[in-house]
C-alpha cells in the first residue's frame, strides 16, 4: 500500500519538493551537528542554572579548573595544571598560561579568584553558591598563574566541585555597571570552552562554533546547533527527516522503533539516576503507623520485583534492580548490604508477623514513570497492602512532602552526573531536608561526617555504615537504575560515558 | 453604539482581571515556581534561595495585590523563567502568533466557504455528504494528531515542508493547515445553513423570476446575505486562533505566544502566564465585540444598544 502510494504520489511530490526547495539537512556536509532538546535553554551561564540541559551546554562553552575523567572518576588537569594542599585549610592551584577567553583575552589567576569570590558572595545569588560556600572562605591571587583557596571547612568534594560546578569567568564579568548584573553571561556568553557562542535565541536555538584558541584538544565537529523542540514526536520526525542528528531522553518505545531505521542508531547508555520508595519510618505522617515497623518495610522490599521492572519497563540495558539508596557505581555505595530478593510469600509472612495479616491502606505518591509506579503498586497489593496511588506533578508532591502529608513516595535522583554518594545522601538523610523520613539520627551523623573529612578512606567507611543501616532497616525500597536512551544519525559517532552525562563536544563524524 | 462598545470594553477588562485572579490562585495551588525553576534534582537550599529571590515566600494575596498594582501602572513584571520583562517577551512573539492565526484563518476560509456553498447548492447529494464528512472529521481529529500525521506525510515521507520551526513562510504551511482545520466545521456548517436559508427566501425567488441563474444569482444575491453570520463567526474564530495555538505551536516548535503559554505553565512562570491569560481574555472578548459590531454594520436589521 505504501509502495503504491509512493508510486502514485512520488513524481508529483518530487516536483513539488523541487519547487519548494530542499530543507536543511543536518550532518557532515556542512560539518554541523544539530541537536534537539525538550527543555528550553534560556541561560548559558551555568553559575545560574542547574538542569541537565545546562550541564550539556556548559561542557561545550566553558571549562573548569579540572576535568573529572568519567571512567576513572579522577580529577585531571584542565585550566589548572595541578593542585596542592599547602596546609589543612589552603589549597594552591597552578594554572596554565595559554588559556584564552572567547573574546581573545588571556585567563589569569585574577579571573579565577574573581569567579570563585563572586560565587560565594551573598549578593551573587549563584546557584553554585550553597555548594561552594560549604568549603570556600575566599580565593586569593598569588601570581598570574597561582591561586590560593582559603577554606572555610574541610570538605572531601573540593576538587570535584572545582571540576564540575564552577565555570570560569573574566574578572569583572558581573560588575560592568553600578549594580551587579546576574545575567551578564546569560546570553552574551564568554567562556573558555571548546565552543564559543555564535548566536543564541533563548528557548529557540543556540549556535556554537569551534573555538580555535581553545587550550585543549580541538573538537572534531566545527559547529553545533542546539534547538529546543518541546515535542518528542516532532524531534522524532526531525531526526527521520534529517533535520537533527541527536536527541536524548528518548522514551524507550520511540528509541526502539526509530532506532530500527538503517540511518538512525538507538544508543542506550548508563545514567546515574535511580528510583526508590521513601518510607515514613519515623512516623512523621502517622505516628505508630505500619511503616514504623521494620517488618512491614522489609515486607515491602520483598514484594517488589525490581529486576523485572528494570528489564521490561525500563528497557534493560544499563538499567537494573538496585538494593542500595545510591547508584552502585557511586563512591561509597557499598553493595554488600542486606538484600531483599523478590519473594511475595515472605512479604506476606512479614506483614502477618507485624500484625497486618490483612494488609493496610497506604497512600503511595509518585510523579515519574507511571508504568513503574503502577507495577510497584501491583506488587505491593499482591502482598495485601491496599495502595492508593497518588500520581501527581512533581510540584504537588514537593508541596505535600513539605507539609508532611506523604507516608510513602516513589522518588528519583540523578546526582547531576556526580558518581559520589554525597549528594543523594545529603539531600535524603539530613535533618534539614523534608525528604528525610527515616528519623535515624545515626545515619544523619554518618552522612554529615562523611562530608567533613577529606580522607577518602574515612568517607567510604561513613557511607558504608549509613548505606548498610539504611538497607538493614529498610528505610527505602530501592527500585532500579536508569538507562539513558539516545537517537543519533548513523553518520555521527557519539561516545557514551559511564557517568551518564552527554558530551556532545566529544562527537565526531564517522 | 458608542455606549455599547464602552460597556463591552469595560466588561472585557473585568473578565480579563477575573480570569487572571483565577489563574493566579490555581497556578499557586498546583505548582511551586521555585521548584519548577530550580529543576527536579535541585538542592533544597537552592530552591529556598530562588523562593526568596522572587519573593515567593510571601502570602499569595500579597503577591497578587502587588501584581495587580503593577499592572495598573502598565508593568506586567519580570518573567521568573526567562528573567526578562514579560511585555518584551510577549512583544517578541506576538508577530509570529498573529502570522499563524491569520494564515490559519485563511485556510479556514479557503476550505469552509466553498465547501459550505457546494453542500448547500447540492443538498442531500454525495457532495453534501462529503462536506459533512469533512466537517465531522475536522471536528473529531485532535490538533496534535493531525499535526504529526502531516509532518510524517509532508515533511518526512515526502519532504516538501520543514518539520518544525518558524524561520520562513514554508514553516507556517502545515501548522496553519492544522490550526485552520479545527475551524472548518462551524464555518462550513454555518455557510451551508445560511445559504440554504437564503436560497429559499422570497427575494431569491424574485431574482430567479427575473432570469438570474447560476453564478450571477449566487454571487450577486445569495452569497452576500449568507456570508453575514459567517463573518461574525470568523471574527470569533480569529480569537480562538490567537489564544488556541498552544498545541499547534508546540508540535511545530513555533516560537509564538501559544508555546510561550505552555512553557510558562509548565515552568510555573506566574508573571508570564498572568499576562498571557490577560491578553487572551481581552482578545476573546474583543473578537466577540467585533463580531457584534460587524453584524450590526452588515445587517441593518440588527440594532445594538
Amino acid at each position: 500500500m505504501t509502495a503504491r502510494l509512493h508510486r502514485i504520489l512520488g513524481p508529483a511530490v518530487l516536483a513539488a519538493g523541487l519547487a519548494f526547495g530542499p530543507g536543511v539537512a543536518a550532518g557532515p556536509e556542512d560539518d554541523t551537528l544539530r541537536a534537539a532538546m525538550t527543555g528550553e535553554i534560556l541561560n548559558l551561564d551555568y553559575l545560574y542554572t542547574t538542569r541537565r540541559e545546562y550541564i550539556i551546554m556548559a561542557n561545550m562553552t566553558d571549562a573548569r579548573l579540572f576535568n573529572m575523567n568519567p571512567e576513572t572518576q579522577e580529577a585531571e588537569p584542565s585550566v589548572a595544571t595541578s593542585y596542592e594542599f599547602i596546609d589543612d585549610m589552603t589549597v594552591e592551584v597552578k594554572l596554565r598560561d595559554d588559556v584564552r577567553f572567547h573574546d581573545g583575552s588571556l585567563l589569569t589567576a585574577a579571573d579565577v579568584a574573581y569567579t570563585y569570590n563572586w560565587v560565594i558572595d551573598d549578593g551573587s545569588e549563584s546557584h553554585a553558591q550553597t555548594l561552594i560556600s560549604r568549603w570556600l572562605d575566599r580565593a586569593e591571587v598569588i601570581d598570574d598563574q597561582t591561586v590560593h583557596f582559603h577554606l572555610a571547612a574541610v570538605n572531601p568534594l573540593i576538587i570535584r566541585d572545582m571540576a564540575q560546578r564552577v565555570p570560569l569567568r573574566k574578572d569583572g564579568s558581573y560588575h560592568q555597571g553600578d549594580e551587579p548584573d546576574f545575567d551578564a553571561m546569560a546570553i552574551d556568553h564568554i567562556g573558555v570552552g571548546p565552543y564559543r557562542v555564535a548566536s543564541f535565541n533563548p528557548g529557540v536555538e543556540a549556535v556554537l562554533e569551534r573555538f580555535d584558541d581553545y587550550f585543549g584538544d580541538a573538537p572534531a565537529i566545527e559547529n553545533i546547533v542546539v534547538r529546543t523542540i518541546p515535542d518528542v514526536g516532532t524531534q522524532q520526525a526531525e531526526i527521520m527527516a534529517g533535520g537533527i542528528n541527536w536527541m536524548f531522553n528518548v522514551p524507550l518505545d520511540v528509541a526502539q522503533n526509530v532506532g530500527m531505521r538503517p540511518d538512525i542508531d538507538h544508543l542506550a547508555g548508563p545514567d546515574l539516576r535511580i528510583s526508590f520508595i521513601v518510607l515514613d519510618a519515623a512516623g512523621i505522617v502517622e505516628e505508630d503507623g505500619p511503616l514504623t515497623d521494620v517488618r512491614v518495610r522489609r515486607a515491602m522490599n520483598h514484594a517488589v520485583n525490581r529486576d523485572e521492572i528494570a528489564e521490561f519497563l525500563m528497557g534493560g540495558g544499563a538499567s537494573e534492580g538496585i538494593h542500595t539508596p545510591c547508584h552502585p557505581v557511586q563512591f561509597g555505595c557499598v553493595q554488600d548490604v542486606m538484600r531483599y530478593e523478590y519473594d511475595p510469600e515472605r512479604g506476606r509472612e512479614l506483614l502477618a508477623e507485624a500484625g497486618y495479616p490483612d494488609g493496610f491502606d497506604l497512600d503511595l505518591w509518585a510523579y515519574r514513570e507511571r508504568p513503574v509506579s503502577e507495577a510497584v503498586m501491583s506488587d505491593l497489593e499482591a502482598i495485601g497492602i491496599n495502595i492508593n496511588l497518588r500520581y501527581v506533578q512533581l510540584e504537588s508532591l514537593n508541596q505535600a512532602r513539605a507539609a508532611a502529608e506523604i507516608p510513602a513516595y516513589i522518588g528519583s535522583w540523578g546526582s547531576g552526573g556526580v558518581p559520589d554518594t554525597a549528594l543523594i545522601a545529603r539531600v535524603h538523610f539530613s535533618d534539614t531536608s523534608d525528604r528525610h523520613l527515616s528519623g535515624d539520627s545515626e545515619v544523619v551523623e554518618w552522612v554529615m561526617a562523611a562530608e567533613q573529612t577529606a580522607d577518602q578512606g574515612a568517607r567510604a567507611e561513613y557511607y558504608r555504615q549509613a548505606v548498610t543501616r539504611i538497607a538493614e532497616q529498610a528505610y527505602w525500597v530501592p527500585l532500579v537504575s536508569y538507562t539513558a536512551n539516545y537517537l543519533v544519525t548513523s553518520d555521527l559517532d557519539f561516545p557514551l560515558d559511564s557517568d551518564g552525562v552527554p558530551r556532545l563536544e566529544n562527537s565526531s563524524w564517522r | 453604539m458608542l455606549n455599547y462598545i464602552a460597556q463591552r470594553a469595560a466588561l472585557a477588562i473585568a473578565v480579563a482581571f477575573t480570569v487572571s485572579l483565577a489563574a493566579f490562585v490555581l497556578l499557586n495551588i498546583a505548582t511551586d515556581p521555585a521548584y519548577a525553576i530550580a529543576g527536579e534534582d535541585a538542592d533544597p537550599e537552592v530552591v529556598e534561595q530562588i523562593r526568596q529571590r522572587f519573593g515567593l515566600d510571601r502570602p499569595i494575596w500579597v503577591r497578587y495585590g502587588e501584581w495587580l498594582m503593577n499592572v495598573l501602572r502598565g508593568d506586567f513584571g519580570v518573567s521568573y523563567y526567562w528573567n526578562k520583562p514579560v511585555s518584551a517577551l510577549v512583544a517578541e512573539r506576538v508577530g509570529t502568533t498573529l502570522t499563524l492565526a491569520f494564515a490559519a484563518l485563511f485556510v479556514t476560509i479557503a476550505i469552509a466557504i466553498p465547501l459550505g456553498a457546494l453542500a448547500a447548492l447540492n443538498r442531500n447529494t454525495w457532495i453534501d455528504r462529503f462536506a459533512l464528512w469533512v466537517a465531522v472529521s475536522a471536528q473529531a481529529i485532535p490538533n496534535f494528531w493531525l499535526g504529526l500525521i502531516l509532518i510524517i506525510l509532508l515533511a518526512v515521507t515526502f519532504p516538501i515542508f520543514p518539520v518544525s520551526g518558524d524561520a520562513t513562510w514554508r514553516h507556517f504551511v502545515l501548522p496553519a493547515f492544522v490550526l485552520g482545520a479545527s475551524s472548518v466545521p462551524p464555518v462550513m456548517r454555518l455557510m451551508r445553513t445560511g445559504l440554504i436559508e437564503v436560497m429559499g427566501s422570497d427575494y431569491i425567488r424574485t431574482a430567479r423570476s427575473k432570469g438570474f441563474r447560476g453564478r450571477s444569482l449566487l454571487t450577486r444575491h445569495a452569497l452576500r446575505n449568507a456570508l453575514l453570520p459567517v463573518v461574525s463567526v470568523l471574527a470569533v474564530q480569529l480569537g480562538h486562533k490567537v489564544g488556541g495555538s498552544v498545541i499547534t505551536e508546540s508540535v511545530f516548535a513555533i516560537n509564538g505566544l501559544g508555546r510561550l503559554a505552555l512553557q510558562s505553565i509548565l515552568g510555573a512562570d506566574i508573571p508570564t502566564v498572568q499576562m498571557l491569560i490577560f491578553i487572551f481574555a481581552l482578545v476573546f472578548v474583543a473578537m466577540n465585540l467585533l463580531a457584534d459590531i460587524l453584524n450590526a454594520a452588515l445587517d441593518p436589521r440588527i440594532r445594538i444598544g
